[in-house]
């Protein structure tokens, strides 16, 4: 049997002339195939929404507090493996140190004690040499050099104050 | 529907209250969506839920220049197909009732007989509806319960309208043929369209 232009005008979903509307119903007595199209039409534009059960938003409220509540207990369990993790990696890291603290902290702690002493005992030594310097060293240079040396170093501080100028006036990256 | 962008805006601040309703607004739309596509009213309950969850958790992202209701449908629709493909849906038996979710027949109706007989067409469509390819189902669910455009459509379901309009007719012709087919086994009955209502 032939459907055009039947079908074409169950699926167009367009309105019919009363002519066409008489045709597809004379069609419709005597072809099943284009009758289920027609009633598969019928049927889904009259459906209607299936609301849910009563209390929907009580239950997503419940089930949004509940997903907040995992995901706080998943974030906690989540930064307790994360620290743990960082404190076993340092401890492993520093195992060497603490191998030998753990042995005998009393021999460490006179090492550690000891280089203290022998770092104050050398600092004293280089101060003590700096002082004999300065004393000695200005009768050995000539008053040329020292007259150079204040003109250097004024010269450096009279550039480094035009540069500061300079950059206030015109500042850079702006 | 007229306080709808003020809720979004509110929730998209922090307001659970403006969430819950538009979780108390579009609760219909998604959950029969929902319900068509996947058929059960306990699958269809768990995947509406979910799908007020993701909106919850992706409403900073939402784009205000899109439709609300679009945007949501897509969600919805999306996770349940995800949803149908994971459990290489098994089409459920016609004769199965969902207690308490079918359309129940309007006894206040003038001819409780035709209201019955129309229950029964939906209860009918519901079930050859889980036979359909699940984008197929969510085109034409969107379609016939939502009153989506066909453009409308294609943004949800990431197709174009030729697509959209070549699975709509694809899906009615199966939806027809199924419809034949079981009538063919269930022997002679009225037709609808020889009411004067069609």
């Amino acid at each position: 049997m032939n459907h055009r232009p039947f079908d074409d005008w169950l699926l167009a979903d367009q309105p019919l002339t009363p002519q066409q509307k008489q045709e597809l119903q004379a069609h419709l007595q005597n072809c099943p195939q284009c009758a289920a199209l027609a009633e598969v039409n019928l049927a889904l534009t009259s459906a209607r929404a299936v609301p849910p059960q009563a209390g929907f938003a009580d239950r997503f409220q419940m089930r949004l507090a509940a997903r907040k509540r995992a995901m706080r207990t998943r974030n906690l369990w989540g930064f307790l493996i994360l620290a743990v993790s960082v404190v076993s990696i340092l401890a492993w890291l520093a195992w060497p140190v603490l191998k030998v603290v753990l042995r005998s902290p009393v021999d460490l702690l006179a090492s550690w004690l000891s280089s203290l002493v022998s770092l104050w005992a050398s600092l004293q030594a280089v101060g003590h040499v700096s002082a004999v310097l300065l004393r000695v060293a200005p009768g050995f240079i000539p008053a040329s050099v020292w007259a150079a040396i204040l003109l250097a170093a004024g010269g450096a501080s009279l550039l480094w104050a035009f540069s500061l100028v300079k950059l206030t006036k015109n500042p850079q990256g702006v | 529907m007229t306080d709808v962008p003020a809720w979004i805006i509110q929730a998209q601040h922090g307001d659970d209250e403006a969430f819950t309703n538009l979780v108390e607004a579009f609760q219909t739309p998604v959950y029969n969506l929902c319900y068509r596509m996947l058929g059960e009213a306990a699958a269809a309950e768990d995947a509406a839920q979910e799908t007020f969850l993701k909106v919850y958790q992706n409403l900073g992202r939402y784009d205000r220049e899109r439709s609300f209701p679009t945007w949501l449908l897509s969600i919805a629709a999306h996770h349940c197909i995800d949803k149908l493909r994971r459990r290489r849906f098994t089409s459920i038996s016609i004769d199965k009732d969902e207690e308490g979710q079918t359309e129940l027949p309007d006894r206040s109706a003038p001819d409780p007989e035709t209201e019955t007989e129309r229950k029964q067409e939906k209860d009918r469509l519901h079930c050859l509806l889980q036979s359909l390819d699940p984008t197929d189902r969510a085109a034409v669910v969107m379609r016939y319960w939502n009153d989506c455009s066909e453009e409308e459509i294609a943004r949800t379901l990431h197709l174009t309208v030729p697509a959209v309009k070549s699975r709509l007719h694809r899906a009615r012709r199966a939806l027809a043929s199924l419809w034949q087919a079981e009538a063919a086994r269930n022997g002679p009955r009225r037709r609808p369209y020889e009411s004067p209502a069609f």
